[in-house]
């Protein structure tokens, strides 16, 4: 029959589908972008016609494309394409070493960006000394450096005086400028929304032009693809990111699903419109793979710069004091306002809380908004749901809200090192309760919040969820809280069907079942099969996206 | 009249409404020929069912008209509020007659809640004008079809504090009665007349601040005929599909429901769920009243009025109206269930309305 004839046939594969009724396959057949047979070859033989493509993965694991639930791309693809890279573990010393060889192929006046130091050299950077340092190296241009949360900044002089900042500009709203104890002087340490002093300047300035913009999500999205993601959502999108996707989508070069979260007021890091001018347009940006279907809100900040919100104070530090606890960017009342309005537009929200006493926040604002409103089909994020205090953790699942879980910090890393700073070390290590969140029925999802992980590659997320060490050999012999370790193939759900159904497409994507988009990965091993400690070395040969390939390893 | 003024010199609006053809233009035009009108003004939509009949002057360009009896008549062109302030700011320059009171008529499909939530929300204009009520005509021919087919007409029962039945004497005594009891159903607390018999001298006041024992009296019948209208236990609330047999005043999702509680209420809990249903269903609370007995203040209940997601700041009585000194709630609203108030209000105002559940343990 013709007409019933499959586009693509792929056989003979160990194909683990993430359906739990129908674990394992060996064939799976494709028409018009959509799986219509998986099973035998049996199954497929009835839809393999003339016309139909058949590819033979000789005994290789074929699973679902994963699902990033936590990205952003803008971001991503910029930091790749155009800024000066080095591991967030770098010495203080080598940064700007690394500073020094980017301004000798820099032309004078220009800007130089780049990215990103570690979380425990906050201390470092905030002096007149490192300052002056990075002055040396610069040569007289501005420079930008982000830290790994992406939250801070460290700039240097020229950077200052071109965004007009000097012993005299106060701190702004929710962020601060560090300065010399014994002058006043600004140290070029930008915490939180002063970031945005000098973000502003750089993006007014015209450095980011439409084409550079335009290549980088392009780029990002190639770069997901050959990780084997096949769908994310981007958690701060603003008009010029919604703007790509729509143009990418448009022009059929979209080759993954895109959720976009739009910020409900602008974050410190990104410039434009925000909130309700933003949401307005979200009609306007959709498109078949392009949903702007969630809205971000920033609860509190990052452990390491002291800006998340907790429920017990910091460590006592000679400035915040002794009791210092972070604080939340918005009320609870106003938190609830806007759920209830994300509710009634059929939005989701996806809310950032960095501390314990961010979460319970949220989940109070959601707890109300259910007393009052019953049910709903949207699931709402906990991003990055690390910090918990002990009585949430059920409370994930009762109100239904999902477990964001990134970034890939559930091992010993140098934000860990950071945290361990500013919190003491016990307190530091009951990060990621993974394992409880689990037995407590919860929706845990699995994102990288690239570029905050320096690449989105899930396969380093997928082995430390496993291991809870660091699979890139640093921290070597160190394990975080063990004790919430997880299994393999937990793990593979978290980064496919509960992703995708964390961001409102689990009916679409996430499984291998029979009128799912064929969004296929083909590994170089079984995942299921080998030590933990290789799963992070797992490549991806072939990435499909609705039957299409979109990646091939070379 | 001659009481001191207890109004704090507010000038009263009453907001007259009612659906096309219900007789609001003609209960209107007597109104305006009772002596205690005089200084009034009359505020009409221009695409209203203008009929001011004789006493229009000639149309002119000129938005505000001066009225054989000595009303004023403006008809709406830009909004409300910039009416009202003009209105205002005119009377005081001498260029219209003094203003003793307002009257609103609406337009036949006009949803009197947003006029409300207007004069209360709109700081300028709450400081000058307070709302005396809301009246909507109700005509006994056409009246039950109206109801039947169109939501707004519903509204117009729903937010009224009193409703004039008008053609009751082309229709039989049993559809009158009939009537009545529909309107009963979807507006308990309301006041209802036969047009030939309403006392127009005094139709105009449904509220009249300082009168403590009349907001007393509001709360008891409220509270009762709110209760007589109300399912019992048994009844499913979930059943939308108007049961032919039983009228639960479930018109257009539109219900009534009232709540005693027996403690004392903390201020701050209760003003917070207050804020939280503001934020979450203000849209659909059409009206809620409130006569409330505070913790550490026993003795000054608090009068609530809140409509859609504005509150009039709360008033201070100076003592208890009746010997019955219970908090007493009552709402009016679209699609809430009474259990979703009922449920938050013993989770987050940490009340128990009478015959309410005992608390549901809420997760750390």
């Amino acid at each position: 029959m013709l007409e019933k004839s499959a586009d693509l046939v792929l056989g003979n594969g160990r194909i683990y589908t993430m359906n739990r009724k129908q674990p394992w396959a060996s064939h799976v057949a494709v028409k018009g972008g959509r799986i219509v047979a998986i099973g035998d070859a049996a199954s497929v033989a009835a839809f393999t016609g003339g016309s139909t493509r058949s590819v033979d993965l000789k005994g290789a694991m074929l699973m679902p494309g994963v699902v990033d639930v936590h990205a952003h791309l803008m971001m991503g693809g910029q930091a790749e394409l155009f800024e000066l890279r080095y591991a967030s573990t770098s010495s203080f010393e080598t940064i700007v070493e690394k500073v020094r060889e980017k301004a000798a192929s820099t032309k004078p006046g220009s800007w130089i960006i780049g990215g990103q130091w570690g979380s425990d050299l906050h201390g470092k950077l905030n002096s007149l000394e490192a300052l002056a340092q990075l002055d040396a190296a610069a040569q007289g241009r501005p420079v930008m450096l982000r830290d790994d949360s992406y939250h801070n900044r460290w700039v240097n002089s020229e950077a200052m005086r071109l965004a007009g900042i000097t012993r005299d500009t106060p701190d702004p709203d929710q962020g601060s400028i560090g300065r010399d104890p014994a002058t006043g002087a600004p140290t070029g340490l930008m915490i939180e929304s002063a970031s945005g002093l000098v973000e502003s300047v750089i993006a007014n300035s015209g450095y980011y032009t439409e084409e550079m913009d335009r290549a980088a999500m392009a780029q990002s999205i190639s770069t997901l693809n050959s990780y084997g993601v096949t769908a994310f959502l981007d958690a701060a999108a603003m008009q010029p990111i919604l703007a790509a996707l729509k143009g990418l989508d448009d022009r059929g070069e979209l080759t993954a699903w895109s959720v976009s979260a739009m910020p409900a007021v602008e974050p410190s890091f990104m410039f434009g419109i925000a909130g309700d001018q933003l949401i307005a347009l979200k009609e306007q940006y959709r498109s078949a793979h392009a949903k702007p279907d969630f809205v971000k809100v920033f609860l509190d900040g990052v452990p390491g710069a002291k800006t998340a919100a907790f429920h017990e104070p910091y460590a006592t530090d000679p400035i915040l004091g002794c009791c210092f606890r972070g604080s939340t960017l918005v009320t609870v009342p106003d938190l609830i306002r806007w759920v209830g309005k994300c509710e009634k537009l059929g939005l989701a929200v996806k809310i950032h809380c960095a501390g314990d006493a961010a979460v319970s926040q949220a989940l109070d604002a959601i707890d109300v908004v259910r007393s009052f409103n019953g049910p709903t089909r949207l699931i709402h994020h906990i991003a990055h749901a690390s910090y918990i205090a002990p009585g949430d953790i059920p409370r994930f699942a009762e109100l239904g809200v999902a477990a964001d879980l990134s970034p890939f910090l559930w091992y010993p890393t140098s934000f860990l090192e950071g945290h361990k700073q500013a919190m003491g070390v016990e307190r530091a290590l009951r990060f990621w309760p993974n394992k409880q969140l689990l037995a407590a029925g919860a929706l845990l999802a699995g994102g990288s919040d690239w570029p905050v992980m320096p690449n989105p590659d899930p396969w380093n997320g997928i082995e430390g969820l496993v291991t809870r060490q660091n699979p890139t050999g640093e921290f070597a012999g160190e394990a975080l809280w063990p004790e919430e370790a997880i299994d393999v193939a937990t793990a593979l759900e978290i980064f496919t069907i509960n992703s995708a159904r964390a961001i409102g497409l689990g009916e679409t994507i996430g499984s291998i079942e029979i009128g799912k988009s064929a969004d296929f990965i083909e590994l170089d091993r079984n995942v299921l099969e080998i030590p933990a400690d290789e799963i992070a070395d797992i490549k991806v040969m072939t990435t499909w996206f609705e039957g299409r390939v979109v990646y091939e390893r070379t | 009249m001659n009481e001191p003024d207890p109004t704090g010199g507010l000038v009263p609006v009453t907001i007259l409404t009612g659906f096309l053809g219900s007789g609001k233009t003609t209960l209107l035009n007597r109104l305006l020929k009772e002596p205690s009108l005089a200084g009034a003004a009359v505020i009409v939509n221009e695409f209203g069912e203008i009929g001011l009949d004789h006493l229009l002057i000639e149309a002119s360009e000129e938005q505000f008209q001066l009225l054989d009896n000595g009303c004023v008549c403006c008809t709406v062109r830009g909004d409300l509020v910039e009416t009202l302030k003009t209105l205002r700011r005119r009377a005081a320059a001498g260029e219209l007659p003094p203003l003793s009171r307002v009257v609103i008529e609406t337009t036949g499909l006009a949803d009197p809640a947003p006029i409300l939530h207007t004069l209360i929300a709109e700081q300028e204009l709450a400081g000058r004008y307070r709302v005396a009520g809301v009246i909507t005509t109700v005509d006994a021919v056409n009246g039950p079809a109206t109801l039947e087919r169109h939501a707004e007409a519903a509204k117009q029962v729903a937010v009224a504090d009193r409703l004039i039945i008008t053609k009751a004497d082309l229709v039989d005594g049993w559809t009158v009665d009939a009537l009545q009891h529909r309107l009963a159903a979807l507006a308990p607390a309301a006041e209802r007349y036969l047009v030939a018999d309403a006392a127009l001298e005094t139709l105009l006041d449904a509220e009249t601040p300082g009168r403590e024992d009349r907001i007393a009296a509001w709360f008891d019948k409220a509270v009762q005929s709110v209760q007589d209208h109300e399912c019992g236990p048994a009844c499913d609330h979930h059943d939308h599909d108007h049961g032919h047999h039983h009228d639960h005043g479930h018109h257009h999702g539109i219900q009534s429901y009232s709540f005693v509680i027996d403690e004392p209420v903390e201020w701050a809990a209760f003003a917070t769920w207050l804020d939280y249903i503001a934020a979450l269903k203000g849209e659909d609370l059409l009206r809620l009243k409130g006569l409330v007995c505070i913790a550490g203040d026993l003795e000054r209940p608090l009068v609530l009025h809140g409509v859609q997601h504005v509150f009039h700041p709360p008033t201070r009585l100076g003592s208890w109206p009746s010997p019955d000194r219970r908090t007493r709630l009552v709402f009016i609203v679209r699609d809430i269930a009474r259990e979703v108030i009922e449920r938050t209000l013993v989770k987050f105002a940490g009340v128990r309305p009478a015959g309410a559940k005992a608390p549901e343990r809420h997760a750390a």
